[in-house]
């Protein structure tokens, strides 16, 4: 049965939003979500690096023995986070510069293989390209509100524009990772309440529960 | 089910095959253009530490880092000095030390006389963005102009004449920063004055 189009977008932007309803990509949303162009830029590779892993997965998924289907995932994931970061330093060399070791840390997000592992092997390369899009850009999203009230208190600037013209005390807490904690557990707490007060939610073809997650690489530091 | 061991272990060698391939032409493709983005970066940062004009596009940014700026060995040290010109000039001096996270490079300029910094560029530094990180804002760097040289330890606060600030929230590293400049100006200057 082939899930409409309208549903993958609608699932992976809000009701199943992997960062906020599925708790996955914490890693990340805690370590670069102080500043708004660094969560952009890392939302925009995720959500490349996604789509096309889950494209490629699901197009090759009949082909895939089962035993060896996790290091091939791993593999393909792989090296389109190397194209990403490979691009960005030719092109970019700034912003892969202030990114650093981010874009190379794409590859043990948990989100892509989630996809890859819940979606891409089971549906059509056309739906699981869109489901990885959405997917990264649902990432996205939550990183940029994150990165959004993280930067204005803790720094006073949008992407880095000074915007703290009263010279109003920042919040250095709000720059360390226990900040995106509590914004993120709160972000989970809305979104639970608001989603619970719904009608239950139709019979979504919800995807398998995500697989465990990765092991987290980000250092909190 | 076509799954057999032979066939995993051929799709295996050749999956890996086909991507590898794919990495290596793009790497080729790509290799000459991130070489030159490197060159590019050590220059400019090179240009702001002797205070000099670090801005602009790769070929004005090149022609002006070649007429102002010759690479020599002092000593033993491989430095980038500023073509003399009336008065001191720069000394660019590498330095190496280790950060909070990993290892910081970069350059420390001095001037000719060996009386005051001139200025100081991180080339390389994983320090934690946001808080150590920000050793690479104008801002902090832009504290270590001017800052006489007199014998005694560079510490936060003020230095003769001038102030520098550490970076709130990043003791470690703001430390580290400080250690490192300690040691260019206490082990490798010493070098350059051999040689007159």
């Amino acid at each position: 049965m082939k899930e409409s189009v309208r549903s993958v977008i609608q699932r992976n932007l809000w009701s199943d939003n992997q960062v906020v309803r599925q708790i996955l990509g914490i890693c990340s949303s805690l370590a670069v979500t102080n500043f708004m162009s660094n969560s952009l830029v890392m939302g925009l590779g995720l959500t490349f690096t996604t789509a096309l892993s889950s494209l490629t997965l699901s197009a090759l998924r009949n082909a895939i023995p089962r035993r060896i289907r996790m290091i091939v995932q791993t593999l393909v994931i792989a090296v389109y986070v190397i194209l990403v970061d490979v691009f960005i330093k030719a092109n970019l060399p700034d912003i892969s510069k202030a990114l650093g070791p981010y874009v190379g840390l794409i590859i043990t997000n948990c989100i892509i293989m989630g996809r890859a592992e819940a979606y891409a092997q089971k549906n059509p390369p056309f739906l699981s390209m869109l489901d990885g899009l959405f997917a990264g850009l649902g990432y996205t999203v939550v990183l940029m509100i994150l990165a959004t009230v993280r930067e204005i208190m803790g720094f006073g600037s949008v992407f880095g524009v000074d915007i703290n013209f009263l010279h109003l005390p920042t919040w250095t807490i709000m720059v360390m990772p226990p900040a995106a904690f509590f914004l993120i557990a709160t972000m989970i707490w809305i979104m639970s309440n608001v989603l619970s007060t719904k009608k239950p939610a139709a019979p979504a073809p919800a995807p398998a529960p995500a697989p465990a997650a990765m092991p987290g690489k980000e250092a909190t530091t | 089910m076509k799954q057999g061991p032979v066939y995993t272990i051929v799709f295996a060698f050749l999956l890996t095959a086909v991507f590898t391939s794919v990495l290596a032409v793009a790497d080729a493709f790509y290799a000459p253009k991130i070489a030159e983005n490197v060159v590019l970066a050590e220059r400019r940062d090179v240009l702001y530490a002797l205070g000099l004009d670090g801005t602009g596009d790769a070929a004005t940014l090149n022609a002006r880092f070649d007429a102002q700026v010759a690479k020599k060995t002092v000593g033993g040290v491989e430095v980038y000095e500023q073509n003399p010109v009336e008065g001191p000039y720069g000394i660019a001096v590498p330095f190496t030390g280790s950060g909070l996270w990993g290892t910081i490079r970069g350059y420390l300029a001095v001037s000719s006389d060996f009386s005051r910094i001139v200025g100081i560029v991180f080339t390389e530094q994983q320090e934690t963005p946001g808080l150590g990180g920000r050793i690479d804002e104008l801002q902090y760097k832009e504290q270590f102009r001017g800052v006489p040289i007199t014998g005694a330890k560079i510490v936060y606060g003020s230095n003769g004449d001038r102030e520098i600030d550490a970076v709130t929230g990043a003791t470690v590293t703001s430390n580290a920063v400080l250690r490192i400049v300690n040691d260019v100006l206490d082990n490798t200057l010493p070098k350059l004055e051999v040689t007159p």
